[in-house]
């Protein structure tokens, strides 16, 4: 099947098999390995992008039902130049340990910043209830983006 | 390899789901239907996605009247404030499923029509009198959402029928609902029991009632004994429990790793008349905890 969507601001065009996973063509046909495979089965979180700014787990999305929308993985995350300020405070907080869930929750922290600039803890925990983390725990993670959504507004009322 | 065929009007899809009886199956948010393919639980040659079919997806409020399109987000029914005050159960049961992932994903018709015993959304559509109306290549039909259920994993559903939408009560006053369930877990946990109760009232009393269960019978049930225990009354502890117990016997489950059956049983009788009380309270216009209910119906600062 012929698919026609954006990901990351850069349209692609592609014939793809139609039982082809949106993780499988981001990672496979477009190389962008960011976007992690891990329990095949909505679980853990560890390949959840965002779809048109909402956050969905790419191993139970077939590519050819993103026809014409927009995807954002991590790479689309920052510039050239730094990080994003999720991306910042998940450094600085020490909430990533091996790493393997970071790009997920990350992208979870992204739709929920989207909808909800200024979040309560428990808001971010519930958020974030899809992305499963087997080392670094989850309080530093929950610090990382108590502190990034401060550090965003600052930024903004500042621009 | 499993092929997709992408109809543009709800003919094409019972045509096609007709035409290929058995070799076909309806796909809307995947996030069950994907999981079945990869385990070996289905063997489709040809899934057919549903996102182009016009209208599947509509909500519509008209007067009491709730229309849930059967491809409605279970995001979108958890986000929805007018749903949260006129249809609160249903919304608590869409806050409760899966992660923010699965619920951006999976629809309404899904949950009802992979017809998992523990699925969330059944109970809650029950005690708001849901119909579901269902397209076939014969035309459509209407049937009590009870009707849909045939089995774990079995609907009534002919190979060529489509849930296309579901009908629910969703008074505006003087009425209240609540969802409540047991878990291991508080999120991406399956429920171990389900309860959702409706209630109605003149004032005080309760004019009317509905009691549903998941998770302790082969399909959700909707349970009349134990709403019949508390009509006419202004919902005394003692009417609450007896609802209960009516609801523990009209259940059947079975034990597993969520739980034994005794246990299950247990927890139906005392959920029942938490959910009872809640409901009245959201009805009698006492409720001040807003929506949520705290998951399990603890901590909610009165003794129920």
């Amino acid at each position: 099947m012929r698919i026609e969507l954006r990901v990351n601001g850069d349209m692609y065009r592609r014939e793809v098999e139609p039982d082809l996973t949106l993780l499988s063509f981001l990672r496979d046909v477009l190389g962008l390995t960011g976007t992690k495979w891990g329990c095949l089965t909505g679980d853990c979180g560890a390949c959840t992008v965002l779809l048109d700014g909402e956050p969905v787990v790419a191993c139970l999305q077939l590519a050819c039902q993103v026809q014409d929308r927009e995807v954002t993985t991590i790479e689309g995350l920052g510039t050239e130049e730094g990080l994003d300020e999720v991306q910042a405070a998940f450094v600085s907080n020490g909430a990533a340990q091996c790493g393997f869930c970071t790009p997920g929750m990350i992208m979870s922290v992204e739709a929920l910043l989207g909808s909800n600039p200024s979040p309560s803890e428990a808001q971010v925990r519930e958020s974030l209830s899809g992305n499963l983390c087997r080392c670094t725990g989850y309080n530093k993670i929950v610090d990382a983006v108590l502190q990034a959504a401060q550090d965003r507004q600052m930024a903004n009322d500042g621009s | 390899m499993v092929d997709v065929y992408v109809p543009e009007t709800l003919e094409e899809a019972v045509s096609f789901l007709g035409l290929h009886a058995g070799a076909a199956i309806p796909i809307a948010g995947g996030t069950d239907a994907l999981i079945d393919i990869r385990t070996g639980r289905s063997m489709p040659e040809w899934l057919v996605d549903l996102s182009s079919v016009p209208r599947l997806g509509d909500v519509e409020l008209d007067g009491e009247v709730l229309r849930l399109g059967a491809l409605v987000r279970i995001r979108a029914v958890e986000l929805d404030p007018e749903l949260g005050r006129r249809a609160t159960a249903i919304v608590e049961a869409a806050r409760v499923l899966g992660s923010v992932q699965v619920r951006t994903m999976a629809t309404v018709g899904g949950n009802l029509c992979h017809a998992t015993p523990s699925a969330e959304m059944p109970p809650s559509l029950l005690v708001h009198d849901a119909v579901a109306e269902i397209a076939g290549v014969g035309g459509r039909r209407s049937i009590p959402l009870a009707e849909l259920f045939a089995g774990p994993g079995r609907t009534t559903l002919g190979p060529d029928e489509l849930l296309t939408s579901l009908l629910a009560r969703a008074p505006a006053s003087s009425a209240g609902s609540c969802y409540l369930r047991q878990t291991v877990r508080w999120s991406m946990d399956l429920a171990g029991v389900g309860v959702s109760a409706s209630v109605e009232v003149d004032g005080t009393v309760v004019t009317d009632a509905r009691v549903a269960l998941a998770a302790v019978a082969p399909v959700p049930l909707l349970v009349e004994a134990a709403s019949e225990a508390i009509v006419g009354t202004n919902l005394p502890p003692e009417a609450a429990r007896e609802a209960g117990r009516r609801a523990a016997a009209a259940c059947s489950p079975i034990s597993d790793a969520r739980g034994t059956a005794g246990y299950r049983r247990e927890v139906v009788s005392v959920l029942v008349p938490r959910a009872l009380r809640i409901a009245w309270l959201r009805a009698t216009g006492a409720w001040t905890q807003g929506v949520p209910a705290p998951v399990n119906g603890m901590s909610t600062g009165e003794d129920l």
